[in-house]
């Protein structure tokens, strides 16, 4: 049977997989006999080898079987209760029938399906029935007293049912053949709660009522609050198992009772109540499956996260706020005692310089303009500049894992973001642009953690007797060897470099006479570094280093052991992932610029820097924010590259893997979930902002 | 009452019978006592009426009718022997028993497994029994309930195999959780004996002389020392090696004794001073050669081909290490060879450590296969397979059993040297920072020997972080 039924899972699978292709290729295009062809041999093909890969490994077979089932039975589901509301406006009283024999057989099948009732065939039969003749009266009867009796009665009677052949204990099979594991049933009845409960439950319905103005029918929401109360102090509270089976039977008769007292109160609704009826229903209909999803995987789990955090480590006894005064105060975690550092570092006296630079050009542009300070791309860009490297300087100095997280939240958006944006301008209607967009794109493919790995082959070092095998740290060998040999390669070298900067230099007083002052400057600032380079390979630059007997030897560069600036190297992993993603976002948006506004400025004289500057930025400026605020959250949980290439050592730590490593390595739930949730709450205003921008964008 | 559970378990009962007719082969119906025992229990701690003794002793008599308890079972095992040779020969003696009982027994093998079982057990999906390289892991796990208890009979095998001062490790609270799989020892220095006669070198036998020979070889333009502290999860647990090995011999035992149970602070000048005295001898220029660039990105099984390449003069590892070396490394005078690592005092101490498996789930199956590890036929059917994984003959296999009734005869002379040591020496004492809470032992001691070493932090810093870290 179970064969059979594989058989015709795995022919469905396979159908279907070579099907799909087959229409798909059908549908591309031109319809020819030759496109027919190839559509139907591309489908016997793919479908005859996903039936062998379906047969052969054994996973995917259960796979396969799982995934049919599962959506053949979410689709019966759906069909199932799309139709039942379907019937609401017409045939009333054949959707009540159905819903109350429906009702009563769900919650007998459950406690079937627990073990918790004997005779659980009979019984769920005769519930079944008791529940659709219910359901037939109430949909058909109009008499408010006669609905009333039938609706109390039949819960009542269902209830009695279900508690005259209630078990005492049901058995639960932890596994198969695992320890036998015993839930006690009937209820012992505290009778002060349950009647506070059910008061409670009362003044709630009350009030919920009076809340909303509506005086009318107060006593349907007062019963029903009143038995949910009842039912959570009979039910819920108490300790099951030691009661007696008169208690059960009185609590479930109540309960019932309750229950369908609601129900038979409520008259029959009239057509436009009923159509109203139907339209809601579509929407519970699609969305409860997916609410109850989330509720399980995401819900739970976070206020689950919120308990531990303020538990011990094993999340026995409540501790308050002592996990998280913890993080605060432990110094591998945050460790601000570096700080006057900041100030004497090269990098801050660079930034700082810039910075001032900056606002002194603008001010002085400003003079000219009238205004106090104007800001040309070209100071702006100076500032800031300035900004990033005296930011960088800061982070440099601080230490501990959350300094660490905020400096790759920084470092990583603001370059991941700039980039981008330059290679999508630049690339815009340029020659090869899919191909050189494509090219960038491409480690988006790539997992972190593939990243993490390759970029430990890239930054490997190997002990400086031996010839490295790492990328970065053979050429910076070999740029030191090359530096000393001076031989004609050298010379070579030497040549190239300072030809590319002349050229530079020729292309900068150029454009500096037609007036195209910032290209000028760019490709100035652009020469400088290869003259330094060309001055520093004369000097001698790279890998090597003179012993004191005049040996030289290699040096290599630890790029991800040596602190702090291994953080910067791990960054520009995800930095290198995460530009592709950052221009491809851009580049659309950047296509999206109407053409007409980009004529209008051609008309109006503007540059080509003006009409970036001043027409497609403010244009793209939503696209911007949105890119930005996802950048952020993204970085903000940072974690498979830093556990691959470092796993937290060497002053890498960042929040995620602390997190785990707490959790999970030490067994200290408390502090790891306190770190999660301190994540998770940095995390939620940027998503919040990232929402309501996207949501902006979309309107 | 509760006729119809019944009813399906006898149906599924006559199914399971029909299928052992089709299947032709005539077997004896055994009565299987374990769910019967787990029955008395619920019977003695529930509140039990009546009709749950009836529930249960019908489901044990639909268990008891079915034919090989262990036939198509499957039981899974989690370990942290992930080279080819380490978890090949471990799966290779349990398919062995698996085979013998027609069952499945799954080993996997993963680097990072201190990590991931704490995920696994605390997230209620753990394997069937784990392979422990800390007891102090074991008694955590114990006390937070994860474990289970070693039934009577699995327990009498064991103490009938296996010395109670490695059974020990297993105990936590005066309940028996675990059993000892594996023994390594610790206080070895692998090197090459030609090496030594090529340059004059003679076997240091003091820790001064040790010293004294590094710097000789620095002199003599020599690397003395391979090392490489890299462990994926686990970096940094070869330093700590270095430090329990060195306690040991400037401290002595007692006070290693409560070093480990933190009666001592972490943080004495004494542990400083051993830190130093480490980190000194590392930091002698011209005394390391790190494949990896530095100590601290070196993995610590790249190693062994360095040695054998002559890149370097000494190794300090334990006895499992031969598993790291090249296939082709021929072991003995002509080949690697080790020598104890030299003590300060002369009181020779000796530092071991090993594995222990526990198991997590109540099942037959689960508890024969702990049976199994706790024979004498496991111990030889690992040892055989690892040698010859790590092809065959006169090479060292890398395993050392536990199991006083393990066959002398598997194991190359100088492994039963080690093993020797280890059950003979005056003092041994088990790795410390495996005895030691997790987030110690498997935490703040291993994270903050690796920023010591990478200099990030200075001794002081690293020892005091450790201190505050116990929990």
């Amino acid at each position: 049977m179970v064969g059979i039924l594989n058989t015709v899972i795995n022919l469905l699978t396979a159908a279907g997989i070579g099907a799909g292709a087959a229409f798909l290729i059908y549908r591309g295009g031109r319809r020819s006999v030759t496109r027919r062809a190839v559509a139907a041999l591309s489908g016997v093909v793919l479908g005859a080898a996903s039936l062998w890969g379906v047969i052969a490994v054994e996973k995917l077979e259960t796979t396969a079987r799982g995934v049919v089932v599962s959506i053949a039975a979410s689709a019966l589901i759906f069909i199932a209760a799309n139709k039942l509301f379907d019937l609401t406006p017409d045939r009333w009283s054949v959707f009540t029938t159905l819903m109350g024999g429906g009702g009563a057989f769900l919650v007998y099948a459950m406690l079937w399906g627990n073990r918790a009732i004997d005779d659980p065939v009979l019984r769920t039969a005769a519930a079944t029935l008791i529940g659709a003749a219910a359901g037939y009266l109430l949909g058909t009867v109009d008499g408010k007293r006669a609905r009333l009796a039938i609706g109390t009665g039949a819960g009542a009677a269902l209830g009695a049912l279900a508690a005259s052949g209630m078990r005492r204990v049901i058995l639960i099979f932890e596994r198969e053949e695992g320890p036998l594991e015993l839930w006690p049933v009937l209820p012992n009845l505290d009778y002060g709660v349950l009647i506070g409960l059910t008061l409670a439950g009362a003044a709630l319905g009350l009030l919920s009522r009076l809340v909303r103005r509506r005086r009318t029918a107060l006593v349907r929401p007062v019963i029903l609050w009143a038995s949910v109360g009842f039912f959570i102090g009979a039910w819920c509270l108490p300790t099951l198992g030691t009661g007696t089976k008169a208690e059960a039977l009185a609590a479930a008769i109540v309960t019932g009772a309750g229950f369908g007292a609601v129900l038979g109160l409520k008259p029959i609704p009239d057509a436009q109540h009923r159509g109203r009826i139907e339209v809601a229903s579509r929407a519970y209909i699609f969305l409860l499956p997916a609410l109850g999803f989330i509720a399980a995987t995401l819900i739970v789990p976070t206020l689950r996260t919120l308990f531990l955090s303020f538990h011990d480590t094993h999340g026995r006894e409540f501790v308050g706020g002592i996990n998280y005064r913890d993080i605060f105060t432990s110094s591998n975690i945050f460790d601000a005692a570096g700080w006057p550092g900041i100030f004497t570092s090269r990098l801050f006296i660079a930034g700082a310089a810039l910075v001032l630079i900056g606002l002194l050009a603008a001010v002085l542009a400003g003079r000219r303009s009238g205004y106090l300070m104007s800001l040309s791309p070209g100071t702006a860009g100076a500032a800031g500049l300035g900004v990033f490297l005296v930011a960088t300087a800061a982070f440099a100095a601080l230490r501990g894992t959350v300094f660490n997280n905020l400096w790759w939240v920084f470092t990583v958006t603001i370059i991941a973001t700039a980039a981008g944006l330059a290679i999508a301008v630049l690339a815009d209607r340029a020659k090869w642009e899919s191909l050189a967009k494509s090219l960038i794109f491409m480690p988006m493919a790539i997992s972190f953690v593939g990243a993490g790995v390759i970029w430990r082959f890239m930054y490997l070092a190997r002990d400086v007797s031996k010839p490295q095998t790492g990328v970065l740290n053979t050429l910076w060998v070999g740029i030191g060897n090359l530096s000393l040999s001076r031989g004609p390669g050298f010379f070579l070298t030497v040549i190239v470099i300072l030809a590319a900067a002349a050229l530079l230099v020729r292309l900068a007083v150029r454009a500096w006479r037609a007036d195209e002052r910032t290209v000028g400057v760019g490709a100035a600032v652009c020469a400088l570094p290869l003259i330094w380079f060309a001055f520093a390979l004369w000097r001698g630059i790279g890998g090597f280093e003179v012993r004191d007997n005049g040996d030289v030897v290699a040096s290599t560069i630890q790029f991800v052991q040596r602190s702090p600036f291994n953080n910067v190297w791990l960054m520009l992993v995800l930095i290198w992932i995460q530009t592709g993603f950052t221009m491809v976002i851009f580049s659309a948006a950047i296509k999206a610029v109407p053409a007409d506004l980009l004529e209008a400025a051609e008309v109006d004289g503007a540059s080509e820097s003006q009409t970036f500057w001043r027409v497609v930025i403010p244009q793209i400026a939503p696209t911007i924010g949105v890119v930005v605020t996802t950048l952020i959250v993204l970085v903000m949980k940072v974690f498979d590259i830093v556990k691959v290439m470092t796993n937290g050592n060497f002053d890498t730590q960042v929040i995620a893997n602390e997190m785990w490593q707490r959790a999970f390595t030490e067994l200290n739930f408390g502090l790891g979930s306190a770190l999660a949730v301190v994540l998770f709450a940095a995390v939620l205003p940027i998503l919040y902002l990232n929402i309501r921008r996207m949501q902006k964008a979309a309107a | 009452m509760a006729r119809k559970p019944i009813r399906i378990c006898t149906l599924f009962a006559a199914l399971a019978l029909m299928a052992s007719a089709c299947g032709g082969e005539e077997t004896t119906v055994t009565p299987q006592t374990v769910v019967v025992t787990s029955v008395v229990t619920v019977t003695e701690t529930s509140i039990i009426t009546e009709t749950v003794t009836e529930t249960v002793t019908e489901t044990v008599e639909v268990e008891v009718e079915k034919e090989n308890p262990l036939a198509g079972k499957t039981v899974t095992v989690f370990g942290p022997e992930s080279s080819d040779t380490e978890a090949g020969a471990h799966q290779a003696a349990l398919d062995i028993f698996a085979a013998q009982n027609d069952m499945t027994i799954v080993y996997t093998g993963e680097r990072s497994f201190s990590d991931l079982i704490n995920a696994q057990a605390a997230g209620g999906n753990p394997p069937d029994i784990a392979v422990f390289p800390q007891p102090g892991k074991i008694a955590d796990f114990a006390r937070e309930g994860w474990l289970l208890p070693i039934p009577s009979d699995v327990q009498e095998t064991m103490d009938d195999n296996i010395g109670a001062a490695w059974n020990a490790f297993g105990n936590v609270d005066g309940v028996q959780y675990a059993i000892p799989t594996k023994a390594d020892l610790k206080s070895l220095v692998w090197y090459r004996p030609a090496d030594f006669t090529a340059n004059g070198y003679a076997v240091p036998t003091t820790w001064a002389d040790l010293k004294s020979l590094s710097q000789q070889m620095i002199d003599d333009g020599n690397t003395p020392w391979c090392i490489g502290i890299e462990s994926g999860g686990a970096t940094g647990w070869a330093f700590t090696d270095w430090v329990e090995d060195l306690t040991l011999r400037y401290q002595g035992a007692d006070f290693y004794d409560q070093w480990v149970d933190h009666s001592i602070p972490f943080n004495t000048p004494e542990m400083n001073g051993i830190w130093n005295e480490i980190l000194a001898l590392w930091n002698t220029p011209g005394a390391v050669y790190a494949e990896g660039g530095t100590i601290s990105s070196t993995f610590f099984g790249d190693n062994g081909r360095p040695l054998v390449e002559g890149d370097c003069m000494m190794h300090r590892q334990a006895s499992f290490f031969s598993a790291f070396f090249p296939e082709d490394t021929s072991f003995g005078p002509d080949g690697v060879d080790v020598f104890y690592f030299p003590s300060v005092e002369g009181d020779r101490p000796v530092l071991g450590a090993g594995t222990l498996v526990s198991a997590f789930r109540d099942a037959p199956e689960v508890w024969a296969v702990m049976e199994y590890y706790a024979t004498p036929e496991y111990a030889d059917n690992r040892q055989r397979f690892q040698n010859l994984a790590q092809g065959g003959g006169a090479v060292l296999s890398g395993f050392l059993s536990p199991n006083t009734n393990a066959d002398l005869d598997l194991y190359q002379p100088l492994e039963q040297s080690f093993l020797d040591i280890l059950f003979t020496a005056e003092v041994v004492r088990f790795d410390g920072s495996d005895l030691m809470p997790a987030a110690v032992g498997a935490g703040s001691f291993w994270t903050e020997a690796t920023s010591a070493v990478n200099g990030d932090k200075t001794v002081e810093e690293a020892t005091q972080a450790i201190e505050d870290s116990w929990p």
